[in-house]
């Protein structure tokens, strides 16, 4: 095995992001298989980060720092992977576009979310704060994504949820999409009241779910 | 007299922080999204790049002087008049929760008439100064008229002063409006403040258009505004406790040098609710050391600054009234109340980091505030009656003092009398068994059920419905 992996691996549990990004790098310019760089270095590293997690042994700045190196890493090998580059393919676990809804500039509980999901192997489009249902729908179109996940932390900002969900119906694209809600005042009824998905109360719970809507 | 309020900074750190905070605010910056305050700035010499404004420390150092060291806030019963600043201290319940957690655990969204209640809880409370404002998220009334009714609910359940809305231009005109009808004018309320609201930085440093809109509305009437910083350390601000409270000090100079730049010498008080990041949630975390030492600094701050400050509260992480939300609560107010803190939001009924309101809590809370305010009292040595050498002479060695006037008279102005905590005996206690959540339950129904709120002059009260009719009109209309 080329210890390039091991480094990765360290790398990514170190969440060292600039190492991160040199090493992804060299593996582009060294011509090293991608694939392997991934499986065996960055997911590894993101798995290890995930159980100390788990565990109750790491904590945000850990699996957070972890997340972006990865997902530094990650961006620099996009273009090889994508011209199917290396033994056998790599796929991320999923696409999701994570934002707060219009109106709401909360962002901690959405970062964490984002991290997490991250962290747990699917590919996250974080489009900000205040965000449109428009955008959303544009960046998932740009990306293929199938999750729309939407944060509001303001029970005023709430009905831009719903008005997501609307969107969606009255555009007829309702069935090309799950959408997954959360923020502090939102709850599963109010989830199941404007016919979101799924709703999820952490961020922990917000990776379970879109594994079992990705399933 | 009241006991002397304590420092927990020393002269160098004060110093230290302050230099740290003008560094960040003249070498970094603050960002502002609202234009017309950039112009502001502009026009008093700033150093302004997009919506980034960098600031001259001794410009901020000025226009901070401006600011009154204290002011009086003024209710319709002027027997409920506040003077905010100096030695006083004004408690008053929770702000902003979305939820109400109920004694048996039940988690449900707040309504209009759990508004009303903890409104008619506050107004007849001897230990809450205030009404306070937005005492619970009604989220049964439609958000563009709910000011509306909110600022109502205090006006028509109790003659205490109250805080108005900040969401905006436009909606905290309306609170301002409705204030002017109950006083008599705008004329009368801008002679007299008599409202107060919550203007919030956007941490880390920034401002955004809601708030500036709300700022400058009550800045241009005279009104009050609390200007705080809410940095959870670790998440939205530095992990090290100087360096969170240099970044809120930071933020808060800012929003005090704007509303001075509006209107030179108008209330506002230097407001803090920093705290902590749970490092494995990412929540805020009230209910620690961390946060009544921010509080404790904050109130120093506010006095190295000459005006009044805001911080501190019943404070909890707790879900429900427990020993935790009874341990984690006196913590903070204690340490708000013994260091300083004039202005105490959320005094009574949060748990759950400002996420829920509890009826219950209000009352353990309310408690721990009369225990709190006897105990600013100090000691009285103000007199040979207090000194009581007459008394103990006349009992002598070896006698009571159960039988005494001096102690039929005295005990009543002296002792802190508990409304809820239970000081039977084991028999006594043990016929019902209750414990303080229980017993809270049956406090306020009790108090609820026998509130009746001071009368208002029909007149006033007319004036102010007319005007709520109009403008519900106009904004459901939108
Ligand atoms: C920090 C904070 C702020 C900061 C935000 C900084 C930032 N960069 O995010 C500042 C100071 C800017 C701010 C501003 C305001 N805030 Co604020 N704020 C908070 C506070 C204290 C903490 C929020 C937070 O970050 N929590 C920590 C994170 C980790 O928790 P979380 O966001 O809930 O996320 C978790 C889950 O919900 C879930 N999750 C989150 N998103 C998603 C998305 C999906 C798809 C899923 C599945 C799950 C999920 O996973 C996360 C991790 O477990 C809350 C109170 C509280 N305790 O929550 C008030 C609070 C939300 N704010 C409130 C208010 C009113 C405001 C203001 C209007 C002004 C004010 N009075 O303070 C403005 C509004 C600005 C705007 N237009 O949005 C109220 C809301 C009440 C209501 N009506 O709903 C609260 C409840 C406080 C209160 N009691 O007054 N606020």
């Amino acid at each position: 095995m080329n210890a390039i992996f091991e480094e990765i691996k360290e790398a990514i549990i170190d969440g060292d992001e600039e190492l991160a990004v040199e090493l992804a790098e060299k593996v582009v310019a060294e011509k090293i298989d991608p694939v392997q760089a991934v499986q065996l270095g960055f997911i590894k590293g993101i798995e290890e980060v995930g159980k100390s997690w788990t565990n109750g042994e790491a904590f945000l700045p850990d699996v957070m720092m972890a997340a972006d190196a990865m997902k530094a890493g990650m961006d620099v090998l996009e273009g090889v992977l994508a011209a199917g580059e290396g033994e056998g393919s790599y796929e991320d676990k999923g696409k999701i576009v994570l934002g707060t809804v219009e109106g709401d500039i909360h962002d901690i509980g959405k970062n964490i979310v984002g991290a997490l999901l991250t962290a747990a192997g699917f590919k996250v489009y974080d489009i900000g704060i205040d965000q449109k249902a428009e955008d959303f729908v544009a960046k998932a179109d740009e990306v293929g994504a199938k999750i729309l996940a939407a944060s509001s932390l303001l029970t005023t900002t709430m009905k831009s949820q719903k008005v997501l969900v609307e969107y969606l119906s009255d555009q007829n694209i309702r069935d090309n999409y799950k959408v997954i809600i959360g923020g502090g005042p939102t709850s599963k009824k109010w989830g199941d009241e404007i016919g979101a998905d799924g709703w999820a109360e952490t961020a922990d719970e917000a990776v379970e779910l879109c594994k079992q809507l990705l399933n | 007299m009241m006991l002397p309020k304590f420092d927990i900074l020393t002269i160098e750190q004060v110093d230290k922080i302050h230099k740290n905070s003008m560094k960040i605010l003249n070498e970094i910056g603050v960002e502002f999204s609202y234009d017309p305050v950039i112009e502001i700035f502009k026009k008093h010499g700033q150093r302004v790049e997009g919506h980034r404004v960098y600031f001259d420390p001794e410009f901020v150092e000025n226009m901070v002087e401006k600011a009154p060291s204290q002011f009086t806030l003024h209710a319709r019963n002027p027997e409920h008049n506040l003077v905010c600043g100096g030695e006083n201290i004004i408690y008053m319940p929770g702000y902003g929760a979305p939820f109400v957690y109920e004694a048996d655990g039940l988690k449900r969204d707040a309504t209009m008439d759990d508004y009303n209640n903890f409104v008619k809880l506050a107004g007849a409370s001897k230990n809450m100064h205030m009404t306070g404002g937005t005492v619970v998220e009604p989220t049964d009334v439609e958000d563009e008229i709910r000011h509306l009714e909110m600022a109502y609910s205090h006006i028509i359940n109790s003659d205490k002063c109250f805080m108005g809305s900040s969401s905006g231009y436009e909606h905290a005109k309306d609170s301002i409006e409705m204030t002017a009808l109950l006083h008599g004018g705008m004329d009368v309320i801008k002679e007299k403040p008599a409202l107060i609201c919550l203007i919030n930085s956007v941490t880390p440093l920034k401002y955004d258009d809601r708030m500036l809109g709300g700022l400058m509305a009550y800045a241009e009437t005279g009104q009050a505004m609390v200007i705080a910083s809410l940095v959870m350390s670790g998440s939205t601000g530095p992990a090290t406790m100087a360096g969170a409270l240099s970044l809120q000090n930071a933020e808060v100079l800012a929003g005090i040098t704007l509303a001075q730049c509006i209107n030179p010498g108008t209330p506002v008080v230097y407001g803090s609710t920093s705290a902590v990041t749970d490092m494995s949630t990412g929540s805020l975390s009230i209910g620690n050391p961390e946060n009544a030492l921010f509080t404790s600094a904050s109130a120093q701050f506010a006095r190295f600054y000459g005006v009044p400050c805001r911080g501190g509260g019943g404070l909890t992480d707790s879900k429900t009234v427990d020993a935790q939300a009874g341990y984690e609560s006196m913590m903070v107010l204690f340490a708000a109340s013994t260091t300083g803190v004039n202005f105490v939001m959320h005094t009574a009924g949060i748990l759950q980091y400002y996420m829920a309101m509890s009826y219950e809590k209000f009352m353990v809370d309310d408690e721990i505030a009369g225990m709190i305010l006897r105990y600013l009292k100090g000691f009285d040595c103000d007199s040979d009656e207090k000194m009581a050498f007459d008394v103990i002479e006349k009992v002598g060695p070896g006698g009571h003092f159960l039988t005494q006037k001096h102690t039929r008279k005295n005990f009543k102005l002296e002792f802190f009398r508990p409304a809820l905590s239970d000081r039977q005996s084991f028999d006594g206690w043990s016929k019902d068994s209750l414990d303080t959540n229980q017993r809270a339950k049956l406090k306020w129904q009790e108090v609820l059920a026998s509130y009746v709120p001071p009368a208002l002059d029909p007149e006033v009260n007319e004036k102010i419905l007319t005007y709520i009719e109009e403008r519900s009109k106009e904004l459901l209309k939108k």
